[in-house]
């Protein structure tokens, strides 16, 4: 290989390898940006709340899930210890006793702006639509990817079937088309959960915040949190003592992968030409010294 | 053969280690049970620990026996251990001396003074303490913990002191006790009328006003804290006066204390001959004599003499220049609602207007006298201070959702101004009675009929209820002018020159949501959060499980949501369509 | 080992003769002929691999009626992931490594004294990943769905998964060319030998390429995982630390397998390359010992400079430190001292040890270091049936992989006339 045609590879390589970079998808991309709407999200307040699990029971009513028994004998054996969603129940209602007194806490899908779960999806089964909403379809490999990225451990799977389904809230997606209020929304009979757009949500919970200092701690848990969710809580305690995580920081999920995906086109259009430089030149290196080799001994026999 | 065997024995120790380390994999969401510290009484046993000089511990605290060692000592008094200033008064520091400073100084200091003195007891063949580490660093005082509940010295033992200390001793000076600091001067003076607390000066973590802080700068550079000089002035004049009480002979003890107490309060041995010290009761030297742990509430205070400063019981607030009518502020009987006078007093015990002016002063941090006054979350303040009241339990009820008067609020009901600012008459008001009104005695409540029966609320019980705790309380009585007040704390919107009736929730509360606002209280929630709100927050047992206010309904839908009335809730949201146009 | 018997191919070698194909019918009666087992079938590991495979396949059955939870596996919703990810597609990926390893030193750096160990880790690496695919397959819940990821039906390009899924097809494709002159020599093909004698170097490069982005990918899958894989195991640079591992772990794969292959196929080893191979092992051993090295010091400075160090002091940190220490350092230090030595026993133990330490770290990263705060009531451990399976699928791949090693030119040199068309 000579000289010039090295460098028009060498050239073709690093063109290459830097346009790669708009190529590449590498985070989903925040709704509001591409479809100037906005995300639409549901405001948690848990001093409101009082644990009478009728968001459960809405929930199992509007999608097809078992119903779940939210008699007054149940609040004693099902608040005893803390649940986690599960592939038959989206929402869950649990009970903490903090030094403000009781706190109940629903515990669903957060449908984060950026989030893990949808960037982790290889056939864009878990999506994150315009409006906001997390929703998953059934061109699921199953590969259970999203779980493993979801840092609230939210999706479930439905392990005995074979047929499995990756189930969590989805905001009530298909009553959202036809323009009626989440499930759990319409049925809480305190309004501890208020849905509108993540702005109008948002500004409510500052309201609260500001008009009663003393009855809420100055901060809306999902406004920053992973790069800020549309499940927002309001609490009257620290929100570790309601089982939230405090270290997760205000970094999207997705941008941890993105480093990776940043150096994917470099490292395709780099590395063939670079193991080919260097086979020639290590090629070129082997002949040139047969070459002196060669001659060494010509010369020597010559004399 | 070696080499086999070398092979078999790296094998075993590799699954070995596999072994062991998958147990710790395991194991590790059940962690063995951490040692909690464990409270026990104090009993004038005193732990050593300092962490704030030492940080973690390398040995288990030292528990020391104060009162073994006061025994043993008893002879030769406090000053074996503790230094005495110029004035020959103890000051309660131990190790006397620490030569140079930082962990290392403070731990010599501590086994020099201890072990030096042990082993000097052991030479001279008394019964003496430990010398070696594991006997002073007991492994089971690792995690002891002995709390010393804070002391108080409240109204009841204030006034205890000045009785005592003139009848017994004939002494009429608050100077013995008060003092105060002439920053040029450099030295303490006492004058009569002046008397402030102790935590004015001596309370070094609080932040103060120029004038104060001054005097506390130089408190905090001697290490006077409140701990210190409580132990300084009194301990050392409990000592010297406790031999007061020996020279009592016994015929008199036992004249002074007939039949107001039991034989065995101080005969407590089988051997009548024997009894306790006089200090169990009168000027303790104890610990656990001051440090009780338990605390006298207001209402028994109510009928203790405060302390006399001359103030008037009733004090016309009047700021010159001011806008508003004068307050007439009824001292007398605020003083019987609080502990201490630092509660509004919390700089020194002059008055508000002293430090506020109308339009602030560099002593009152700039904060005018009606932010003084108003300020709702602080407790020094008038109406901060009604604000705590009004979050007791029998209060909170109504006044946790009605927003908080603030002199910034734009609260539309700023009606009770006047109950204040009154001007120069104050009429006390008359206790609430709503006769003459007609009250429903039953509210059926069946709009939201579903799931459950219509609630039968009784609504005159209610208000009975509520008339009653207005009347039991001064505070109540003195604001709830008027029935009306009663009934805006469920019926929060009610203006009765605009009405022709009480209105009902329903009323205002739409049943379903308001798409405009969706933050908009639906009925179903008004009536969920304002009943509900008022049982939690009156910690009322009943009416906390649906049965309790409106039975099942037997032959109603199961199904909670309106699954199947899609298209009436349609029409009533097309703007929500507007805004979103879903796929 | 009696799959053959040592005449039967000395004959075969010294025949040289090349097997005339000209068409598909000639084509498929010598394949028919291929598939007949030369040997002995009753041996014990005969037995014993068949039975397991046997029940292996049953299972399978089971898992596809049953789908993936309890008793199949012991996967729970907070453990997504387990032996099956665990062992095949994140460790089996890594020792397949050794294919792209030596085929870096072989044909880019050109250093022939590997030449006679590369077909082997070759057609390892094409195995390992054919069989990735089909535990892939297995393990996915929804595996049906599995052509979505080709076809469309919405490309996740945003996928981690979905770039690992693509390189691993496209690497099966790569390192079936980069076998595929065995194959030829295999078929006697002469215009095929040259042909894809030829497009030898790119197809390396290529797989080269394909390697090192889904050997990172199969870390960067990880890197999501943030808040539950334990601190000491997780970096941001997961990626990086991934594909240096896949490196050591290839190569010592390479090492473990040549040790069996060349005792069980020994006769199809001659003179001249049992001679080389002492010097082959010592020259991968130093190989290994530099990269375990790099990889080791890497993971001291990575976990100092995210704080980790105070996080040694707990259960999960000695289990770190025994890691480490007991299946980095020492295998690397192992590795050092025997290529010094010219020992080749510590070498092989080495190799062990390396691969075990493999292992360790990418169960760790998938399920023991994962939600690693759960109580011991909530964790995962693999259950018997997913222990059989990946048994059953090894059994598999080694039945194969003796297969081929048995008819084509991977242990025995190239017959005379494939190898002069090398020289050009």
């Amino acid at each position: 290989m000579d000289r010039r045609t090295f460098l028009k590879i060498i050239g073709t390589g690093v063109a290459g390898a830097t346009t790669g970079d708009l190529l590449t998808a590498g985070k989903s991309s925040a709704g509001e940006r591409i479809s100037g709407k906005e995300f639409y999200g549901i405001l948690v307040d848990t001093t409101r709340c009082i644990g009478c699990r009728r968001c459960e029971k809405a929930c199992a009513e509007v999608n097809g899930l078992p119903n779940p028994d939210i008699s007054e004998g149940t609040n004693e054996t099902v608040f005893q210890s803390l649940r986690q969603t599960t592939d038959k129940q989206y929402t869950v209602t649990n009970k903490y006793d903090t030094e403000k007194g009781t706190i109940f806490v629903p515990k669903r899908c957060m449908h984060c702006n950026q989030p893990g779960c949808t960037v982790a999806c290889p056939t864009k089964a878990m999506k994150k639509r315009p409006t906001g909403h997390v929703t998953w379809d059934s061109n699921c490999i199953g590969c259970r990817l999203c779980m493993v990225s979801c840092p609230f451990d939210v999706p479930k799977f439905e392990y005995g079937k074979a047929m499995p389904n990756i189930q969590k809230c989805n905001l009530c997606w298909d009553r959202f088309k036809q323009g009626v209020l989440p499930a759990c929304v319409e049925v809480c009979p305190t309004q501890a959960l208020m849905a509108g757009t993540r702005r109008q949500i948002l500004d409510d919970g500052k309201r609260r915040i500001s008009m009663n200092p003393d009855k809420y701690v100055d901060h809306i848990f999902g406004e920053y949190e992973v790069g800020g969710t549309s499940h927002l809580y309001l609490s009257a305690v620290p929100f570790e003592q309601i089982g939230f995580r405090k270290d997760l920081g205000t970094k999207p999920y997705p941008e941890y992968s993105s480093f990776y995906f940043k150096t994917v086109p470099l490292v395709a259009t780099l590395t063939p030409l670079f193991m080919l430089a260097v086979s020639a030149a290590i090629k070129m290196g082997k002949e040139s010294q047969k070459q002196k080799h060669e001659e060494k001994h010509e010369e020597k026999g010559k004399h | 053969m070696s080499r086999k065997l070398l092979f078999l024995f790296i094998s075993v120790l590799y699954l070995i280690l596999i072994a062991s380390g998958l147990t710790l994999v395991y194991s590790v969401g059940n962690p063995e049970p951490v040692q909690k510290p464990v409270s026990a009484a104090h009993d004038n046993k005193i732990r050593i620990a300092h962490t704030e000089i030492f940080g973690k511990l390398q040995r288990p605290q030292v528990v020391f026996d104060h009162k073994k060692h006061e025994e043993a000592y008893k002879k030769e008094g406090c000053s074996t251990c503790h230094p005495v200033d110029s004035k020959n008064k103890l000051i309660f520091n131990f190790p006397k001396t620490i030569k140079g400073k930082g962990k290392k100084a403070v731990m010599k200091a501590f086994h020099d003074e201890c072990i030096e003195c042990h082993k000097k007891s052991g030479a001279e063949n008394k019964k003496t303490g430990p010398v070696t580490c594991n006997n002073c660093h007991k492994k089971e005082f690792a995690m002891l913990k002995k709390p010393i509940p804070q002391a108080e010295f409240d109204f009841y033992d204030h006034n205890k002191h000045v009785k005592i200390m003139k009848e017994k001793f004939g002494k009429d000076d608050c100077g013995q006790c008060h003092h105060t600091y002439d920053v040029k001067d450099q030295k303490l003076y006492s004058k009569k009328g002046t008397e402030e607390s102790c935590s004015s000066c001596h309370d070094l973590d609080k932040k103060r006003g120029p004038e104060l802080a001054a005097i506390t700068k130089v408190a905090a550079s001697k290490g006077l804290s409140v701990r210190k000089i409580s132990h300084q002035q009194c301990l050392n004049c409990h000592l010297e006066c406790k031999d007061s009480y020996m020279n009592v002979g016994s015929q008199d003890v036992h004249k002074i204390h007939n039949e107001k107490i039991a034989c065995n309060s101080c005969h407590i041995a089988d051997d009548y001959r024997q009894a306790v010290s006089c200090t169990e009761c009168h000027i303790p030297t104890d610990c656990s004599k001051c440090h009780t742990g338990k605390y006298r509430t207001t209402a028994e205070l109510n009928n203790v003499a405060r302390p006399d400063r001359g103030q008037r019981a009733i004090s016309l607030i009047d700021i010159e220049n001011s806008s508003m009518r004068e307050v007439p502020f009824n001292h007398q009987s605020h003083e019987k609602s609080v502990k201490s006078c630092r509660t509004c007093h919390h700089e020194t015990l002059k008055s508000c207007k002293a430090c506020h002016s109308l339009t602030g002063k560099p002593e009152g941090k700039g904060i005018n006298v009606a932010n003084a006054y108003h300020r709702m979350l602080a407790e020094q303040s008038c109406t901060g201070c009604h604000n705590k009241m009004k979050a007791q339990k029998e209060c909170a009820g109504c006044h946790y959702y009605i927003s908080a008067m603030d002199v910034g609020t734009m609260n539309p009901k700023k009606n009770n101004c006047s109950s204040c600012h009154a001007g120069k008459q104050i009429a006390m008001p008359k206790p609430l009675s709503y006769a003459g009104n007609n009250i429903k005695e039953e509210v059926e409540i069946k709009v939201l009929q579903k799931e459950f029966e219509p609630s039968k609320f009784p609504h005159r019980d209610v208000l009975n209820k509520l008339v009653k705790v207005s009347n039991d309380s001064k505070l109540a009585t003195y604001f709830h002018r008027d029935i009306q007040t009663l009934c805006n704390g469920c019926h929060h919107q009610s203006n009765t020159s605009a009405e022709l009736q009480m209105p009902r929730c329903g009323n205002c509360h739409m049943v379903d949501y308001d798409k405009q606002n969706l933050n908009k209280t639906s009925l179903l929630s008004a009536y969920h959060r304002q009943c509900q709100g008022c049982h939690e927050k009156m910690d009322i047992s009943k009416g906390r499980k649906c049965s309790e206010c409106h039975e099942a309904n037997k032959k109603g839908p199961s199904a909670i949501t309106q699954i199947k009335n899609r298209n009436v809730v349609r029409q009533n949201t097309t703007s929500m369509l507007n805004v979103w146009h879903p796929k | 080992m009696a799959g053959e018997k040592l005449e039967t191919v000395a004959v075969e070698q010294k025949k040289e003769e090349r097997p005339q194909i000209s068409s598909i019918g000639d084509f498929w009666s010598y394949f028919k002929n291929e598939l007949r087992p030369k040997g002995n079938l009753s041996t014990a590991f005969n037995l014993i691999s068949g039975i397991v495979i046997i029940f292996g396949v049953i299972l399978l059955l089971f898992r596809f009626a049953m789908g993936i939870g309890r008793p199949v596996t012991n996967l729970s919703q907070s453990f997504p992931w387990g032996l099956w990810i665990g062992f095949y597609v994140m460790s089996g990926s890594a020792f397949a490594g050794g294919g792209y390893v030596l085929a870096f030193i072989v044909y880019i750096l050109g250093v022939n004294k590997y030449r006679p160990v590369l077909r082997a880790a070759i057609l390892n690496a094409f195995l390992f990943y054919v069989f990735c695919s089909v535990v892939i397959v297995i393990t996915f819940g929804r595996w049906w769905n599995i052509p979505n990821v080709f076809i469309g039906n919405e490309f996740g390009a945003s996928s981690v998964l979905f770039v690992v899924i693509w390189l691993f097809f496209l690497y099966i494709l790569t390192s079936a060319l980069e076998f595929s002159p065995a194959v030829a020599e295999w078929l006697g093909k002469i215009k095929m030998r040259k042909t894809v004698g030829s497009l030898a170097l790119g197809a390396v490069a290529f797989g080269i390429t394909l390697s090192i982005l889904h050997q990172t990918g199969l870390g960067a899958l990880m890197t999501m995982a943030k808040g539950k894989i334990h601190p000491l195991w997780y970096t941001e640079m997961l990626p990086f630390m991934f594909f240096i591992s896949s490196i050591y772990a290839g190569v010592s794969m390479v090492i473990f397998e040549g040790t069996i292959s060349s005792k069980v196929f020994t006769y199809q080893i001659d003179e001249e390359n049992r001679q080389s191979r002492d010097d082959i092992l010592i020259g991968l051993a130093r190989i290994c010992g530099a990269v375990i090295f790099t990889y080791f010091s890497l993971n001291l400075i990575l976990a100092k400079f995210e704080g980790d160090f105070a996080l040694i002091n707990s259960s999960m940190g000695y289990w770190w430190l025994i890691e480490m220490i007991g299946f980095v350092a020492i295998p690397g230090l192992m590795f050092i001292h025997g290529a010094q030595k010219r020992n080749t026993l510590t070498i092989q133990a080495a190799a062990i040890i390396a691969i075990a330490g493999i292992l360790l770290n990418r169960y760790n990263s998938v399920f023991l270091a994962y939600n690693w705060s759960l109580p011991f009531s909530e964790k995962y451990y693999p259950s018997a049936i997913e222990y059989l399976v990946c048994l059953a699928i090894v059994f598999v791949q080694i039945w194969v992989f003796r297969w081929v090693v048995n008819r084509m030119f991977v242990m025995r040199k190239s017959p005379q006339w494939a190898s002069t068309l090398d020289k050009d």
